[in-house]
């Protein structure tokens, strides 16, 4: 398949912007959904809305039918070992917050030890700071090194006796860069300490297995992967589930509630309390079958990788252009962070969004990688399989026409 | 131009351009060419909160009017300013601060802002109307410093007393900058020829003046205008002036808005010097 024959499964790609044709180039903050993922929702929403897991009737049992083969689904996706490691949240924010109230309330004391990256999004970040202020407990920082690749070799120094949990995200948001998770899982096993994975872009770009992964927790949402906003999935090793008291208490999160105790429901369930987005996680199933096709199709994985290229190539050897997460290797996916000598980023942002371009500009949701950085913010172009390489050609020259207007 | 003109013709140069992208192109060429802004203005109390990109406004009062100067670490957002103030430079306070900003709307520029644009814009308003209040009634700090010399008068002001007085004060001072030298084209208050301000619980305003030379030819029609000018502020109770020549006004005595206007800052030797 190529994009130009993915992109007519997006409604929202063929309309115009200012009378120009859109260029969406912000997928790392959302993607758009085709038109299986719409057709879902509304499938559930129109023909079978009823509260799941609970009443006996047609509609509740066509809900809740929809509902669990979506954790089947995602099970299979990550290679999960099991189903019930599959927790549906309302996205990596809800999963990480999860993990951190939770984990943190069962394992983190006073004076205990939570690492992070330097370049975390706040939503890998902040989790950790309310606990270490609930707990007393301390947040030690990872690095990262001049083009922004993880200092791994550091990660042994830093941790201690008392280090109790490692977040670190697969792919960050504004670097671009794979993490080298699998490395970094060994050294923190090595000394018993889990591992919790931001998937927000991780997801996306790369096939995820996290028994291959070995990571604990592997959190990501639905939007940015294709399905309907408002549904995110967590998972999480049985044995660290199990061991976690329960994040919300309300209903389906129970077995038996009575004023003199309360047992909890048995996994998922035990996290998933209240009425869940019934509509939306259904969504995750051609979601992610699509996501699939687009890592496994060779036309499209080379459509992608050609586009890769240009842009990397045109913004790399621009001397106005300076471009953070700089690969080793091969480990860079198509999200591209910059900054323009001379111009501020969110005037670049303004006149590419006349031109029709749909960038990001600001700190991304990741101050302190800013402040590592050294800069105020970026522009980032974030590049999903439905983009074309006449996109990426009308990017390149709609910022340099950007660029003179600025300067 | 009136202030209802400036708004029309800045309506009218935006109804110029179809295309966005051209109203943009316009805005940066307004961010390009705003007038510098003072380094050491750049503080936090000058800083507009709500902007994601940052802007600096600082406004200072000559001749009873405001005038602007902004700065902005984007250019579009700096043209933005740089038409804000372009509109409301020269204005009275109290114009400014009733002002409903309505034009804003009126060229559409708010809708086709990022919504983070937008609030900084928005932000930029309110900073130019809190501003404009500010003159109208300034703190009590400046009011304690301004009229400490009333007490040698044994006439001793109390707190309340300063604090009432303050907007009769701020009057008079606007009633002064109303009188200009006749040979200079800067009024006498920025000039430095009033050495004393004070005006008792009675209301009655006692000046000390000079004028720039002794044998000054226009000297008591410049006293009249000033005691004329003075006396008509509403509230103003009488008006007293003494004239003295000591000390000896000099250069050093012009106030910062009086040295800009006059370019005695500027010195084309030393920039030549500086240049090669």
């Amino acid at each position: 398949m190529t994009p130009e024959e993915l992109r007519r499964q997006f409604p929202i790609l063929g309309r115009e912007v200012y009378g120009r044709p859109l260029v969406y180039l912000d997928n790392a903050a959302t993607s758009q959904r085709p038109g299986a993922v719409v057709d879902c929702w509304n499938e559930m929403t129109s023909v079978r809305n009823a509260n799941i897991h609970r009443a006996v009737h047609r509609l509740a049992v066509d809900a809740t039918d929809a509902y669990e083969n979506a954790r089947d689904a995602v099970r299979e996706y990550l290679n999960a070992a099991e189903r019930e490691e599959i927790v549906f949240t309302s996205g990596t924010t809800a999963s990480i917050n999860l993990v951190a109230s939770s984990f943190g309330e069962a394992f983190i004391g006073e004076g205990d030890e939570i690492i992070v990256s330097v370049a975390e999004h706040h939503s890998n970040i902040v989790p950790w700071q309310l606990l270490a202020g609930r707990k007393n407990a301390v947040i030690k920082v990872l690095d990262i090194d001049e083009n922004g690749a993880l200092a791994v070799d550091s990660l042994e120094k830093l941790i201690s006796q008392r280090t109790k949990i490692v977040a670190i995200t697969h792919v960050s948001n504004v670097l671009g860069l794979v993490n080298p998770v699998k490395e970094i899982v060994a050294v923190c096993h090595s000394h018993g300490v889990p591992v919790l994975v931001d998937g927000a872009q991780g997801i996306v770009h790369t096939k995820v297995d996290v028994q291959e992964l070995g990571c604990d927790f592997y959190a990501f949402s639905g939007h940015k992967i294709f399905a309907a906003t408002g549904v995110g999935v967590l998972y999480g090793r049985r044995k660290w589930l199990d061991a976690m008291p329960p994040y919300m208490g309300g209903g389906e999160m129970i077995d038996h509630v009575s004023f003199a105790g309360t047992t909890f429901a048995p996994l998922p369930e035990k996290f998933e309390a209240g009425t869940q987005n019934i509509a939306s996680v259904p969504t995750l199933v051609p979601a992610l079958e699509l996501a699939k096709l687009c890592l496994s199709d060779p036309e499209l994985v080379a459509a992608e990788k050609a586009v890769f290229e240009f842009v990397f190539e045109a913004l790399a050897s621009d001397p106005k252009v300076k471009l953070y997460g700089v690969p080793r290797g091969t480990e860079k996916v198509p999200l591209f962070s910059f900054t323009v000598e001379g111009v501020h980023h969110e005037d670049l942002a303004l006149v590419l969004d006349k031109m029709g371009v749909a960038v990001r500009s600001g700190q991304m949701c990741a101050e302190p990688l800013m402040d590592r950085c050294g800069v105020t913010g970026m522009l980032r172009a974030s590049f999903a399989p439905y983009n074309t390489m006449q996109e990426a050609e009308c990017f390149i020259a709609s910022l340099h026409k950007a660029i003179g207007m600025l300067l | 131009m009136s202030l209802e003109e400036k708004k029309q013709s800045v309506i009218d140069d935006f109804s110029a351009y179809d295309e966005w992208l051209d109203k943009y192109e316009y805005l940066i060429e307004l961010g390009k060419s705003l007038e510098p802004y003072p380094e050491e203005k750049k503080t936090d109390d000058k800083l507009i909160k709500g902007c994601q990109s940052r802007v600096w406004l600082d406004a200072e009062v000559r001749d009873g009017r405001l005038w602007f100067v902004a700065d902005s670490d984007a250019i579009i957002t700096k043209g933005i300013i740089s038409m804000l103030i372009d509109v409301y430079n020269g204005e009275k306070a109290e114009d400014i601060e009733k002002d409903d900003f309505s034009f804003v709307e009126a060229i559409g520029l708010k809708d086709n802002l990022s919504p983070t644009r937008a609030n900084g814009l928005v932000a930029m308003i309110a900073k130019i109307k809190e501003i404009s209040r500010l003159r109208l009634t300034p703190s009590l700090e400046m009011t304690k410093e301004e009229v400490a010399p009333e007490k040698k008068n044994n006439d001793v002001l109390t707190a309340e007393d300063v604090k009432e007085l303050q907007p009769l004060y701020d009057n008079v001072v606007l009633a002064l900058k109303q009188v200009y030298d006749p040979e200079i084209p800067v009024n006498i208050y920025d000039l430095g020829l009033i050495y004393e301000l004070n005006i008792n619980k009675k209301r009655e305003v006692n000046i000390l003046m000079t004028f720039t030379a002794p044998n000054c030819p226009m000297a008591d029609e410049v006293m009249a205008e000033v005691k004329e000018s003075v006396s008509s502020v509403p509230g103003v109770k009488g008006c007293k002036i003494d004239l003295t020549f000591e000390p000896v006004w000099d250069r050093s005595m012009l106030s910062d808005e009086a040295r800009l206007e006059l370019g005695l800052d500027y010195d084309p030797e030393e920039d030549e010097a500086n240049e090669s």
